[in-house]
């Protein structure tokens, strides 16, 4: 059983690698991709059927040790039981039924390879938060799901708006890590080594000693509701949705229709027990779900776009999901996913059929045809009171339902937006006053600790304020894309040295983290240097530079070094991020909340950064190199033109 | 047609200054949007509409400066097709002599087309990318657009919005300004981003005066009004041009909407200033006060001086001139192959122009010497609009420049089959609005089955689950009301059928126009054509380009009707056309994406027998099998083996496959239309590439009836062929895009995503293949009698003149060929050793190929 636990982990890798390296033939990769579903069909099924044979356990593998000192353990823990069960076999459904739907509808697209790649990371990352044993290794899974997302709602890159919405649901992705990311660390400080998901249900099993304060328990909670609500695209996020609905049909169906979306479900189905034990956070995630239900389901009535309202039809279901895990009613919950998943995942893939449906099908067959149907808009209320709705109620109803509820405003003015102000603020500030102010702050410091003899890990909180500025430095520029790069990199390096000052034995997981971030940024300067070298410096960089098509192999490099500056699992300091927040923050917590903001928004402004520079329609003007060429035959033809066009005209 | 008179021409600095005319302005700018209606009906036209008083190639470099589009296909494309040998020496040469230019320079071009080129196929700085209003944007660092067009968008879409939305935004009749002032006015929720102080304030005037106040802020120069304007709406044609169409007409909705582009002007520039103002503050640098690069356009000035790359064009005109020249050489008069004799026809079956019949066309003929075919635009001559059984509301069922006046029902002979399938909950696909609770319970009990239902449809696709009815899938146990009771109009002022004169009005003119007047077979077929596919919004693109994207069974049987009623036949009989007594009309439909037919009003053979018809049937259901196979060898993935039953399995297949995003090619690679007696084109294989419209010269002395059938072609299969052209050219501009992420949006069009632009134009997946070449009109009349023509044409003489299609008259008795241009006819000149390739049947030319193939003879063994 665990050869197949770690078969169904794998072969979407094996089918991501064997895509890799396949030559751009359509042929070959339908057929890598046909065999992978197949045998992770095969896994997965093999797997579900040992289970059940066995008579349904729940089981954890511990695959091996990844990282060890003698306080810190990261093994690579794999955990089967009926939710793993339940959501591996929807994966396995939806995923060998999209591949076979890509095969054909996808076929000539220029992306076609690039497409199979994401797809096959995505379900990657999905199966490692699916078997996933501990937090930790969920983190991973889910890091790799939303870069994934991110790559899917870019997929059409020439054009600017699909790059702003995947970059919109890559923040919301990236700000409800922090749930998850602090989550998982204060997992292992509450529960030690034992924060496996086998062992939570058995910690709270005495109901008479928790296994850690009510306080605690409670913000860990809110951390995870939170990570779980920006995922599943609930209360107060659920405007990311629709709007990423900018790829192929087939991966708006997977991702937002029927996996990605209860992925939220999943993460609180798994940390049942941490969150179901005090009735307040029952109460928040009913009340999440409430919110969701009311709003989504009121946003849903003015969507005039189909994907749009199959979207809010989606986050209005996964509401009901959060509602039924309040009351506790998993079995159900599990059964509605199910409903759910496949339900939008069809209505999504047959969403063009809408206009026919409507005009030919529906239009004659249905009596309640709504073309013309003059006034339906409160056909929902008791006809009793319908048409005493005052009509400034109606239109505050509209412009409610229009609005999708405000949340995408709410949600600006409340993170983004002073973020960004407090960026800009701190770019405006000269170099010198920076400096000056660094200064003083150390001298103070010096004569503290000369002085009255306080702690040198003091110096710990001057340096991870100066973390999360520098952070919010690269936040708060677009158009200088090297001092971003820089910014990012000294956000890194800041929390590095903080970390060293809290605790010095640190030493060997600072040079760890370390020894992913400079290579990154090393190469992202280099590279940065060469894109940039032909830029007209009178323009601006705040347009859109689509190097993705005229660079590809510098982009790539870009978007890689990219990967391990923000501490993606592919890199080093991804497991130096999660051994710095576990070092540093057993000693200090409070230092957890500022190194946890740093990280999350270097990932922001770094994708900020690809986005600016890779992505958009080439023209003209962008081909610096072709310039040379063209601008030599030009002046012979430029006459013989002219002279067509007087003649013409 | 496009006005003469009205065509965009800037407005000079000082009257700009004094008096910025906003109507004349807007109206101006709109000249440059697409002209695209609702999706539901697809009506191929010119996209470059606004550029058609230019000569072509002007034209399209104009509108690349102007939209940012490319103007030809990449020079490699070129390249290859002329070391494959598509492009040939005789064609450069004949192009590079077009230029004028001298001899030395033209050897200069000749060489530079060979040399590798890396960036041709990017396209041009232009006006709505790189304009006053994006330097601006990009200095002041404010992405305006992603800031405003999805409120704009969310707002239009649900203004107009045909039945998606569950709620209706506008109250009966009233107009967008007012309706988005009552959200903004009269709503406890601030409707964002009109909130802002100053522009409450801006809110309680009347929208003319918004809008100067705005452009005043924003711009602040008058002279640079009507071009930030134009620049602002470029950054969305889509929803700009629906606009203006529904403006211009309203009842190309079905529940029509009050809308204006000078509304929809007032409304984005008050949120821009609202969005100004909260960014930047209410001093923020307005475009007067940015410093321009050098180059930037200015309309101020005068529109954009396009540069044409020359080499391009040459190399355009050359591949055009190719592909012509074949078909030309073709058409060139031959020794005549020993007398045939002409066979008597025992039936003649009418088809569509549509290029997609030609192929089976000459399979019909091939298999069957006693088959006898004509080509007439697809709504066989008869105008009307139709509201079948299962329509919720009427269609015109004619050329878009035609506007019927006559209705047409549909009634049921028997009571309705069908009533039980649509009570079967699985068909349904669930959009329709219910309770929040329902869903609910819907979602946790249906859903699971949807999985049934998915991975069906995925893995069998051909096969149907019982009881589910395909769109398209017409019944034929209908009637139609085909003969006014009575002369009162309905309420909307349409007459209730036709009276016997009008029929036979109709059907005459047909006749007459496709020139059989009389030898009729006992049996004539009408065969209109539709196309079925699933999960396709642009169905309409896909069914008979002369009924407006319907499918065109109820012309066939309409005029299946009419020509066997004895009255309208008496009445004919007096006109000089005499229907024998025997001779029956057989009403059927070609499903062009099956490759299948539907013969219609079955339940009548009883009563008049139809003789012939069912070898008929049969030569038809083989032909059909080949023209599927004929039509696989375009389709990467379909069968590549030569077994007919393969092939139409696989069309068959294809047509109902929710994953598959071309069921067929549609128009792919239109290229001729020939406008001929059938003897012309009888034995040649043309690779579906042309529309064949019968014609008898002989007939015609006075041209009229070519003006008739020029009246027709040039705005159907000119558009078919430009739309292609210029969708395959720029698909990024002037095309729709790939298909894959759009979304159907109001019942309006399409968009990308949630928020996008309405998407104009063709989707990739319909034009890929295509060779975008003009359309080449051969016409088997005399010059002389084509001039007579020409003088009678109107508007459309234009796209002659500018050369938007070429026009080749065919002498009927001499062949000998002249072209037209604006300056007179010139002989085609070929050289003697151009030699149409040979083959003695369809199945040998095109077993194997996978491009487009030259136009071939074939030479009949026997008969």
């Amino acid at each position: 059983m665990n050869g197949l636990l770690l078969a169904s982990l794998l072969i979407p890798l094996l089918g991501f690698v064997l895509v890799f390296v396949a030559p751009n033939n359509e042929k070959k990769i339908a057929t890598i991709s046909f065999w992978c579903s197949h045998a992770l069909g095969a896994a997965i099924v093999a797997l579900i059927s040992l289970w059940a044979i066995n008579g349904f356990p729940s089981q954890e593998f511990e695959w091996f040790t990844l990282y060890a000192t003698d306080d810190y353990l990261f093994p690579i823990l794999l955990y089967f039981d009926r939710i793993s069960a339940v959501y591996l076999g929807c994966v396995w459904a939806i995923f060998s039924i999209i591949v076979k739907y890509c095969r054909i509808y996808l076929h000539r697209e220029a992306g076609y390879k690039r497409f199979f790649l994401t797809i096959f990371s995505f379900v990657f990352g999905l199966n490692i938060v699916i078997l996933s044993g501990s937090i930790d290794i969920l983190f991973a899974g889910w890091e790799i799901v939303g870069m994934s997302s991110f790559l899917l709602i870019a997929f059409y890159r020439h054009r600017p708006q699909p790059i702003r919405n995947a970059l919109r649901a890559y923040c919301i992705y990236r700000f409800c890590d922090i749930g998850l990311l602090l989550g998982s660390w204060m997992s292992h400080l509450l529960f030690h080594e034992s924060q496996h998901f086998s062992q939570l249900a058995n910690l709270f099993d005495h109901n008479s000693f928790p296994p850690a304060g009510y306080g605690s328990l409670l913000l860990l909670s809110s951390l995870i509701i939170i990570g779980a609500s920006g995922k599943s695209a609930q209360f107060p996020f659920c405007f990311w949705l629709p709007r990423a609905m900018e790829g192929p049909t087939p991966s708006s169906a997977i991702f937002y229709g029927a996996l990605s979306v209860h992925l939220g479900v999943f993460l609180l189905l798994r940390t049942d027990p941490i969150w179901s034990y005090h009735y307040l956070t029952r109460f928040i995630v009913f009340m999440i779900g409430f919110l969701t239900v009311v709003i989504a389901s009121l946003s849903e009535k003015t969507q005039s776009s189909i994907k749009g309202q199959i979207a809010y039809a989606s986050i209005t279901q996964v509401g009901f999901m959060f509602i039924e895990l309040s009351f506790g009613l998993e079995t159900l919950v599990l059964i509605h996913f199910l409903g759910n998943a496949f339900l939008r995942c069809y209505q999504l893939l047959v969403s063009p059929s809408i206009v026919a449906h409507l005009l030919r099908v529906e239009g004659s067959a249905d009596t309640d045809f709504y073309i013309n149907s003059s006034d339906n808009k409160f056909s929902f209320l008791p006809a009793s009171i319908r048409n005493t709705v005052p009509e400034v109620l109606q239109n505050t109803l509209y412009v409610f339902s229009l609005q999708e509820g405000n949340l995408e405003i709410l949600v600006r003015t409340l993170i983004w937006e002073p973020l960004k102000r407090t960026g800009f603020v701190i770019n405006k500030t000269g170099l010198w006053i920076k400096a000056l102010y660094t200064l003083i702050v150390i001298l103070l410091i010096l004569v503290a600790i000369q002085g009255i003899g306080t702690d040198m890990s003091y110096f710990a909180i001057p340096i991870s304020i100066g973390m999360v500025f520098a952070s919010l430095s690269a936040f708060g520029q677009i158009n200088k894309p090297i001092s971003v790069w820089n910014a990012i990199t000294l956000s890194s390096f800041l929390a590095g040295m903080a970390v060293l000052f809290i605790n010095p034995q640190a030493k060997p997981d600072v040079a760890l983290f370390l020894s992913g971030i400079t290579p990154a940024w090393l190469i992202g300067i280099a590279v940065l240097f060469k894109l940039l070298k032909h830029q007209d410096s009178s323009e601006s960089l705040f347009a859109y530079h689509a190097m993705a098509e005229t660079r590809p192999k510098l982009s790539l490099l870009l978007f890689l070094s990219f990967l391990c500056l923000v501490g993606f699992p592919i890199s080093p300091a991804f497991l130096g991020e999660d051994l710095l927040l576990s070092h540093a923050s057993s000693h200090d917590p409070w230092f957890a909340l500022p190194i946890t903001i740093a990280f999350i928004i270097n990932g922001v402004a770094g994708a900020r950064v690809f986005q600016r520079l890779c992505m958009g329609r080439p023209t003209e003007l962008c081909n610096e190199e072709d310039a040379i060429i063209t601008n030599e035959i030009k002046p012979s033809f430029n006459n013989a033109s002219k002279k067509v066009i007087e003649e013409t005209s | 047609m496009l006005n003469h008179a009205q065509t965009p021409t800037p407005l000079d600095g000082h009257s700009a200054a004094l008096a910025f005319d906003m109507d004349r302005v807007i109206d101006h700018i709109s000249h440059w949007l697409p002209t695209q209606g609702p999706i539901k009906d697809f009506i191929h036209h010119n996209t470059l509409h606004a550029v058609q008083h230019l000569p072509f190639h002007e034209g399209v470099a104009l509108a690349g400066k102007m939209f940012g589009a490319r103007s030809y296909l990449p020079m490699e494309n070129y390249q290859r097709m002329y070391r494959q040998g598509r492009i040939t020496d005789h064609a450069v040469d004949w192009a590079l002599n077009r230029t004028e230019l001298p001899v030395q320079q033209q050897a200069q071009i000749r060489q530079t087309m060979l040399e590798p080129d890396h960036s041709s196929h990017y396209p041009p700085v232009s006006l709505a990318n790189h304009g006053i209003r994006n330097v601006w944007l990009n200095r002041i660092e404010l992405e305006l657009n992603a800031l405003v067009h999805p409120i704009l968008f969310r707002l239009l879409g649900n203004f107009l919005d045909q039945g998606i939305s569950r709620w209706t935004l506008p109250k009966e009749g009233e107009c967008f300004w007012d309706c988005v002032m009552r959200l903004a006015q009269n709503s406890l929720l601030p409707l964002y981003p009109l909130q802002e102080p100053i522009v409450r304030e801006l809110l309680t005037k009347n929208k003319e005066d918004v809008i100067l106040i705005c452009l005043e802020k924003i711009v602040g120069d008058p002279c640079l009004y009507e071009q930030y304007l134009l620049e602002m709406i470029l950054a969305h044609p889509g929803w700009a041009g629906m606009v203006r169409i529904v403006e211009e007409n309203p009842r190309s909705l079905l529940d029509p909407r009050n809308i204006s582009l000078k509304e929809l002007i007032a409304v984005e520039l008050v949120c821009e200033l609202a969005f100004l103002i909260k960014q930047k503050g209410a001093a923020f640098v307005n475009v007067n006060n940015t410093p321009l690069p050098k180059d930037t356009t200015l309309l101020k000035e005068g529109l954009p001086k396009p540069v044409i790359p020359l080499s391009l064009k040459v190399w355009h005109e050359a591949m055009e001139w190719s592909l012509h020249s074949e078909l030309l050489a073709a058409l060139k008069p031959k020794q005549k192959s020993p007398a045939k004799g002409p066979t008597k026809p025992y039936v003649q079956a009418f088809f569509c122009i549509d290029d997609r019949e030609c192929s089976l066309r000459r399979y019909l003929e091939e298999l069957d010497p006693g088959i006898e075919t004509f080509g007439a635009a697809g709504f066989f001559g008869i105008d009307f609009l139709y509201q079948g059984l299962d329509d919720a509301y009427p269609v015109a069922q004619c050329p878009v420049i035609i506007k019927p006046k006559h209705l047409i029902r549909e009634s049921g002979s028997q009571a309705n089959p069908d009533g039980d399938a649509k009570a079967d909950s699985i068909t349904h696909l669930h959009f329709q609005s219910h309770s929040v609770l329902r869903g609910w319970l819907y979602t946790q009990t249906l859903g699971i089955g949807y999985a049934a239902r998915m991975a069906w449809d995925v893995f069998r696709p051909g096969s149907k689950i019982p009881k589910l009815k395909m769109l398209s899938e017409v019944d034929s146990h209908t009637h139609l009301h085909l003969l006014r009771e009575n002369d009162t109009p309905t309420e909307d002022g349409y007459l209730l059928g036709f009276s016997f004169s009008e029929m036979a009005d109709r059907v005459g003119g047909l006749l007459t126009n496709i020139g059989l007047t009389k030898h009729f077979a006992p049996l004539v077929v009408i065969v209109a054509h539709g196309s079925s596919s699933v999960n396709n919004p642009h169905f309409a693109a896909y069914d008979c380009g002369a009924c407006s994207g319907k499918p065109g069974a109820p012309n066939a049987r309409a005029f299946a009707w009419m020509a066997n009623h004895d009255e309208v036949r008496r009445i004919l009989y007096d006109r000089g056309i005499e229907i024998p007594v025997e001779t029956r009309f057989i009403a059927a439909m070609h499903n062009t994406s099956r490759d299948e037919i539907n013969y219609f009003d079955n339940h009548l053979l009883d009563q008049h027998p139809a003789k012939g018809l069912s070898t008929f049937q049969k030569i038809m259901s083989k032909a059909l099998q080949f023209n599927a196979r004929e039509r696989c060898r375009w389709f990467e993935l379909g069968p590549k083996s030569s077994l007919v039953d393969l092939a139409h399995d696989h069309v068959t297949t294809r047509a109902s496959s929710i994953f598959e995003p071309r069921p067929e090619l549609n128009h792919s690679n239109n290229l001729y239309c020939i406008i001929a007696r059938r003897k012309l084109t009888r034995d040649l294989f043309m690779d579906r590439r042309a529309f064949l419209h019968s014609y008898d010269p002989d007939k015609d002395p006075s041209g009229n009836i070519m003006v008739r059938i020029l009246s027709a072609v040039i705005p159907v299969c000119g558009g078919i062929n430009l739309e292609y052209l210029f969708s395959r050219i720029d698909n990024s501009v002037y095309g729709a895009g790939t298909k894959l992420p759009h979304n159907v949006i109001g019942l309006l069009g399409v968009a990308n995503g949630v928020e996008g632009d309405l998407r104009t134009g063709l989707p990739s997946q319909m034009i890929e293949v295509h060779e975008p070449a003009r359309l080449l009109i051969v016409a088997e009349q005399s010059c002389a009698i084509l001039d007579k023509a020409l003088a009678n044409i109107g508007d459309l003489k234009e796209w002659l003149d500018n050369d938007w299609v070429r026009l080749v008259s065919c002498h009927p008795a001499s062949g000998e060929q002249f072209l037209y241009t604006a300056d007179g006819w010139q002989a085609v000149e070929l050289p003697a050793s151009f030699n149409t390739p040979t083959a003695s049947q369809s199945e040998d030319i095109i077993l194997g190929q996978t491009e487009t193939i030259p136009v071939h003879q074939l030479i009949r063994s026997t008969s």
